[in-house]
């Protein structure tokens, strides 16, 4: 199948050609995705031999693995039968639309059901279900040398993100920096803005950097052609469409979701920065998002930006990725460029980490450990990104992999890596630990709605500030 | 006088050495059969108990500041009542919940009655229809409401492709907090107008044929015979539906959750929608348990109101 317009070459030369070199290209891809496979299956087994970790000890257990339907659950499951082939214990992944995970995660946790064994989370969520003894802590797996490979090389994770799925749970508070390991990283994710190069090219607009040209640019192009939304950003009322554009482009206005005053922690979101930021963000969704922006997850962002529907997106930067991956419709037209700013102020991104924990209530949590170790080990990591699914690896070994390296410098990728070292140079974890995250950005993601669609800024972010604060 | 006195004397004191042999025999029978209904019925006053326990849990959370994070549980009286109706959010939420359950009911009360109305009739197209317009009600309510998120798409959705075939321009639907709450019940009125039009149908069908005949010989017209015969004949029916209908859409989660999670904004921020928010997503259980009481007790008062307006419609109709 052809899509988009078609290049010089390709419209001169005879279709079968095309196609068998079309078919030929996307077979020798297959062919080189499957050697790596091999070659790490091999070399993943061959590590399994030289670890002293009886990998068959839990053989014949059965546990679920539950995550959201999200592509780096994709590049796990495809290598599952290796995990129950190595250990004999088989694996049924459960995997949620987003928004449904993360209240059904709520709900089996808190309710102590033993039935999900590994889950899926991110720090946010694991600030909350942490103090109610809802996850394993995984010190004591990860020190136990019957338990733990000694290829497994925890360190190996950047330090950043080793760092901030350990803390301290104090009188019901997080206290971040030391403490149990709650969760092991497994994908993350850094906020970015990307674009259809194609669709700024044709009605000559300049990637803007800030919001208020970012309202500039979307007027143009929604002069130029009504029928596509120039910005794609997260809306519904759920904590995971501020996470994304809100707190990376709030952070560089200077706004802080909590701050310290007096001594005490305090919301800082009804600061004169928060004022700024919040009339500037509100302006350019109104110019620029589209109509359904309050129904709008991440699903419809990555819709828009494949289909060509949207012409940028502010979101986690692996979707501008997995839609650049040769034979997608918009392979080679997405480029990446860093999130939006403050006028005169540097960029900010907040990070979002993909992890494996255990369920405390689980009854087979020695299987649990070995599959996640398992999943987040160096050859499956590598295995998933290239494959072009699980692309911002955790691992410091993979970003020093050639074949990562080289598969991610593809001309289809346009500026990828580049951008992605750019950002990750400033990217860092936005949200202030607490427990309570659930609760308060949910009441920001609900404000926003409520600004969007004509509430007063002044008075709305004094309404929250205020709920925020009632609920401390 | 007298005699009337030690009549009356007699009769009591035969009564009670009457009560008394007959309450002897009782006992003894009673203590024979006792063991056997106790036995028959423990199920039933188990599962009825389990039930209940569940529910005073719930009014018994709603007393407690229960919170995920919070080391110890404490007693707090109904300082969560309190801190709810302070709020301008809590009011919105009563608002939405009997705006939604109120008009979704009425308009399906409306629709029923004339999809079976047409029902009844003879027209070969309307018995085609009958087994087809009650597929809306075989459908899993998640599902209903994806579906008509899908199509509500003010872009991309095919509603307001069909509204442009018409010449109608582009519609918010779900998008916009002035026109939410009506998508909302346009899709509670799709999926429940069928149940409505069953319940009526079997109400039109029970009509004697003769009362019909009658008001037909004494010059009634079409109109007439359904305003004055067959309309008070059949309200007891409506009434019933609306009883279960109303209980439903008080208490209307999925198809809200589902579309709109009760924005954009507040808008359509119905009790139950916000008492699961609060409980599972903001994790604040005893606050959450005083939202879903509160519309326990909506649902309640709601209930006894359309029941006793069913007794009232029935007496008069009978």
């Amino acid at each position: 199948m052809v899509y988009g317009p078609k290049s010089l070459s390709e419209g001169i030369m005879p279709r079968k050609v095309a196609a068998s070199r079309g078919h030929s290209a996307s077979f020798t891809r297959r062919v080189l995705i499957c050697s790596a496979l091999l070659t790490g299956t091999a070399a993943a087994l061959n590590q399994a031999k030289a670890d002293d970790v009886n990998w068959r000890q839990f053989e014949g257990t059965s546990i679920v693995w539950a995550y959201d339907i999200h592509p780096y659950a994709d590049a796990v499951a495809a290598q599952l039968p290796e995990f129950e082939k190595l250990t004999g214990i088989k694996v049924t992944p459960e995997l949620y639309p987003d928004d449904a995970y993360w209240n059904k995660l709520t709900i089996q946790l808190s309710t102590k059901s033993p039935s999900w064994d590994v889950v899926g989370t991110g720090i946010q969520p694991a600030w909350d279900l942490a103090p109610g003894q809802l996850l394993e802590p995984l010190d004591r797996y990860l020190s136990d040398p019957k338990l733990t490979a000694v290829g497994y090389d925890y360190k190996d994770f950047f330090p950043a993100l080793r760092d901030a799925l350990t803390w301290k749970v104090k009188e019901g508070q997080i206290e971040p920096g030391s403490g149990q390991v709650w969760a092991v990283p497994h994908g993350f994710e850094n906020i970015q803005l990307f674009y259809r190069k194609d669709i700024l090219d044709k009605y000559g607009l300049k990637v803007p950097t800030t919001p208020p040209e970012m309202s500039a640019a979307c007027e143009k192009l929604k002069a130029a052609d009504p029928a596509i939304t120039p910005l794609g950003v997260r809306g519904v009322r759920f904590w995971s469409s501020i996470h994304t554009a809100a707190i990376s482009i709030a952070k560089s206005y200077g706004v802080h979701d909590f701050i310290v005053k007096d001594g005490k922690l305090d919301t800082g979101l009804d600061s004169p920065e928060s004022m700024a930021f919040h009339t500037d963000y509100v302006d350019m969704i109104k110019k620029c998002a589209a109509p359904s922006f309050a129904n709008d997850n991440w699903y419809q962002v990555v819709d828009g930006i494949n289909s060509g529907r949207t012409a940028m997106a502010i979101d986690s930067n692996m979707f501008g990725f997995w839609n650049d991956v040769a034979g997608k419709p918009a392979s080679g037209k997405i480029a990446f460029a860093p999130p939006l700013h403050a006028p005169n102020k540097d960029f900010e991104s907040n990070i979002w980490i993909w992890s494996l924990a255990i369920n405390a209530a689980s009854r087979k949590k020695g299987a649990a450990w070995l599959f996640i170790q398992w999943a987040t080990s160096k050859q499956v990591e590598l295995n998933g990104a290239v494959a072009g699914k699980l692309v911002n690896s955790p691992r410091a070994s993979t970003w020093s992999d050639k074949a990562w390296l080289e598969y991610a410098a593809k001309p289809e990728f346009s500026n990828f890596v580049d951008t992605f070292k750019t950002v990750q140079d400033r990217a860092q974890l936005a949200f202030t630990a607490r427990v309570g995250f659930a609760e308060a950005m949910n009441a920001w993601a609900v404000a926003m709605q409520k600004m969007v669609n004509g509430a007063d800024v002044k008075a709305t972010l004094a309404d929250l500030a205020s709920e925020i604060r009632s609920s401390m | 006088m007298d005699f009337q006195r030690s009549d009356a004397i007699v009769t009591l004191q035969s009564s009670t050495g009457q009560l008394a042999s007959s309450k002897d025999e009782a006992v003894t029978v009673e203590s024979r059969l006792d063991w056997w209904s106790i036995a028959a019925l423990a199920p039933a006053i188990t599962i009825l108990l389990g039930f209940l326990l569940l529910f005073f849990y719930g009014v018994f959370q709603s007393l407690t500041d229960l919170k995920f994070g919070r080391p110890q549980v404490h007693f707090i009286g109904l300082d969560n009542y309190a801190a709810l109706i302070k709020t301008g959010d809590f009011w919105n939420s009563v608002r939405a919940t009997l705006v939604y359950a109120g008009s979704a009911v009425l308009a399906q009360a409306v629709f029923g009655l004339v999809l079976a109305k047409l029902f009844a009739t003879e027209v070969i197209l309307a018995r085609v229809m009958r087994p087809v317009i009650l597929l809306p009600l075989v459908l899993p309510p998640m599902s209903v409401a994806l579906m008509w998120t899908t199509m509500m798409d003010p872009q991309n959705g095919i509603m307001n492709y069909l509204l442009s075939l018409a010449g109608i321009g582009r519609f918010a639907w779900i998008s916009d907090p002035n026109t939410a709450m009506f998508s909302l019940v346009v899709i509670d009125v799709w999926t429940y107008t069928p149940f409505f039009a069953l319940i009526t149908f079997a109400g039109l069908q029970g009509i004697n044929e003769e009362v019909r005949e009658a008001a037909r010989v004494n010059g009634a017209k079409a109109w007439a015979t359904f305003w004055h015969i067959e309309l008070p004949l059949i309200a007891p029916y409506i009434l019933i539906a609306a009883v279960f209908r109303l209980i439903e859409s008080l208490n209307q989660f999925d198809i809200i959750f589902g579309t709109t999670q009760g924005g954009p904004g507040n808008s359509t921020s119905v009790l139950s929608v916000r008492a699961y928010i609060t409980a599972f997503q903001n994790l604040a259980f005893g606050r959450g348990a005083a939202l879903m009481v509160v519309n326990w007790m909506i649902v309640l008062i709601g209930t006894v109101a359309m029941v006793k307006l069913w007794r009232f419609v029935r007496q008069r109709v009978s």
